[in-house]
């Protein structure tokens, strides 16, 4: 049996680990048989080490001032600001007082943040204030009852938010993620309602998910804010906004996210059998 | 809206790597941090535009990819220093000890002698160790491409040391210049 001669090009991409399963069995044993490319292909690896030598010292040099100051340079006056701290003031007021007039009577800055859109600042707030409720976490608690009860609820929940958001709300599924839905409920955002789920871990750590109609249709870049405690993917997709609020770690939190920007693509059902 | 600090901390963490392949593509070293600057900023410009979901140093390489190739188009020659040169100063702030002087040197001129549709995927795939997958993503171009260009690099580079080597191997301790 004689083997085709495996060429320079598929060579060189077994070099670079880029061939695989039986075409890596081929070309291992071609070499092994081929002693003049198996001395070629070590003479490739043997410069690429060289050109890895050469260049690397550059990775544990200082990095120069200017470089870092450019990354710091900011073309505003304004702080980030912390929108954190905003939320800790929101908690003290009642529900249902619009979020403009809190700035207005406040110390007479400008408004918290310019560099977060404000609709995910009030998703931030939302998680800051119901995230730690104990008997009212939601509104419509999808957990209570048996599986019929329960079920129903989870009917009526995603359609009654359907409803007023004017967008399809579904209850994504995050169990494979290791989180249950809590349930949602209702919230003003700054000209109408939005919405939020919460999810619910083993442990009892929750994320929520704000969700409300966009200004106009898009397909948004995931971005992502942490203040303190709390971490944030926002995006929006079509006609919603998302934002994905939590105290998990960024690599937990964006497992979380793309799941629901992945369900976001399939026909609006409640989780359940 | 400008970039969080978040971001910002990100783009710190890849400034060495970017640093090593702006040093690999245009040897001098004051211009290869001018090359990492104009990304960086370039980069901070378009924050709203990286998705989170990609990875940081991909999408800044792929800024910087861009802004080499604004600055060829805008100067007349390539801006590669003449390597002997860059190669003194490499010298002078101590590289790799273990590596043959002379070796160093013609393994620069060879690198300066390939073409940059050749040398920038032989050194993102070689040196930043990229996949063909994010090298494609980087330049722009299709996977096999990226494969074939990596295969030719690699062949005209060792064509190139296989040249020098024997002229030095002759005897003759100064180096002929090619161009």
């Amino acid at each position: 049996m004689t083997a085709e001669r495996p060429d320079d090009a598929l060579l060189s991409a077994w070099l670079d680990g880029e061939v695989e399963g039986s075409d890596n069995t081929r070309i291992q044993a071609w070499l092994q048989e081929n002693p003049e490319d198996a001395a070629r292909v070590r003479l490739w690896a043997a410069d690429r080490d060289a050109l890895r030598a050469r260049f690397s010292p550059t990775l544990d040099e200082p990095v120069p001032e200017r470089l870092t100051q450019a990354v710091w340079r900011r073309s505003t006056r304004f702080d980030r600001g912390s929108w954190l701290h905003a939320a800790a003031a929101a908690v003290l007021l009642a529900v249902g007082v619009l979020i403009g007039a809190l700035w207005r009577g406040g110390a007479g800055h400008e408004p918290v943040s310019a560099a977060v859109p404000g609709w995910t600042h009030r998703a931030a707030v939302a998680h800051a204030v119901y995230a730690p409720e104990e008997r009212h976490p939601v509104e419509v608690n999808v957990r209570e009852g048996d599986e019929a009860r329960q079920r129903d609820q989870e009917t009526h929940l995603s359609r009654w938010l359907t409803r007023r958001l004017s967008v399809p709300v579904k209850l994504f599924d995050l169990r494979a993620e290791g989180f249950e839905l809590v349930g949602g409920r209702l919230l003003p955002d700054a000209n109408g309602p939005s919405a939020q789920l919460m999810y619910q871990d083993a442990m009892g750590q929750r994320v929520t998910v704000y969700l409300r109609k966009a200004d106009r249709e898009a397909s948004a870049a995931f971005r992502f804010e942490r203040q303190g405690d709390l971490s944030m993917f926002y995006w929006v997709e079509g006609l919603c906004g998302y934002a994905l609020v939590g105290p998990q770690p960024r690599e937990r939190l964006l497992a979380l996210a793309e799941a629901i920007a992945r369900q976001d693509q399939g026909p609006a059902r409640p989780p359940g059998r | 809206m400008q970039a969080d600090d978040v971001f910002r901390q990100q783009l710190l963490g890849v400034i060495p790597r970017l640093r090593r392949y702006a040093r690999s593509l245009v040897f001098d070293n004051p211009a290869a941090d001018d090359l990492v600057q104009t990304a960086l900023e370039r980069a901070l410009a378009h924050w709203h535009q990286f998705d989170q979901r990609r990875d940081l140093l991909v999408w800044v390489l792929s800024i910087a990819h861009n802004a080499h190739l604004d600055q060829r188009r805008r100067d007349a020659r390539l801006s590669v220093v003449d390597p002997e040169r860059a190669s003194a100063d490499q010298d002078a702030q101590g590289g790799d000890p273990g590596v043959d002087v002379g070796l160093r040197i013609d393994l620069v001129h060879a690198l300066a002698r390939l073409s940059p549709e050749q040398r920038e995927p032989l050194l993102l795939v070689s040196v930043e160790q990229l996949t063909y997958a994010e090298c494609a993503d980087v330049l722009r171009i299709p996977v096999g491409t990226v494969m074939s260009r990596v295969s030719r690099a690699r062949a005209s580079l060792r064509q190139f040391l296989d040249g020098s080597e024997r002229s030095t191997l002759g005897g003759s301790r100064g180096l002929r210049r090619v161009i």
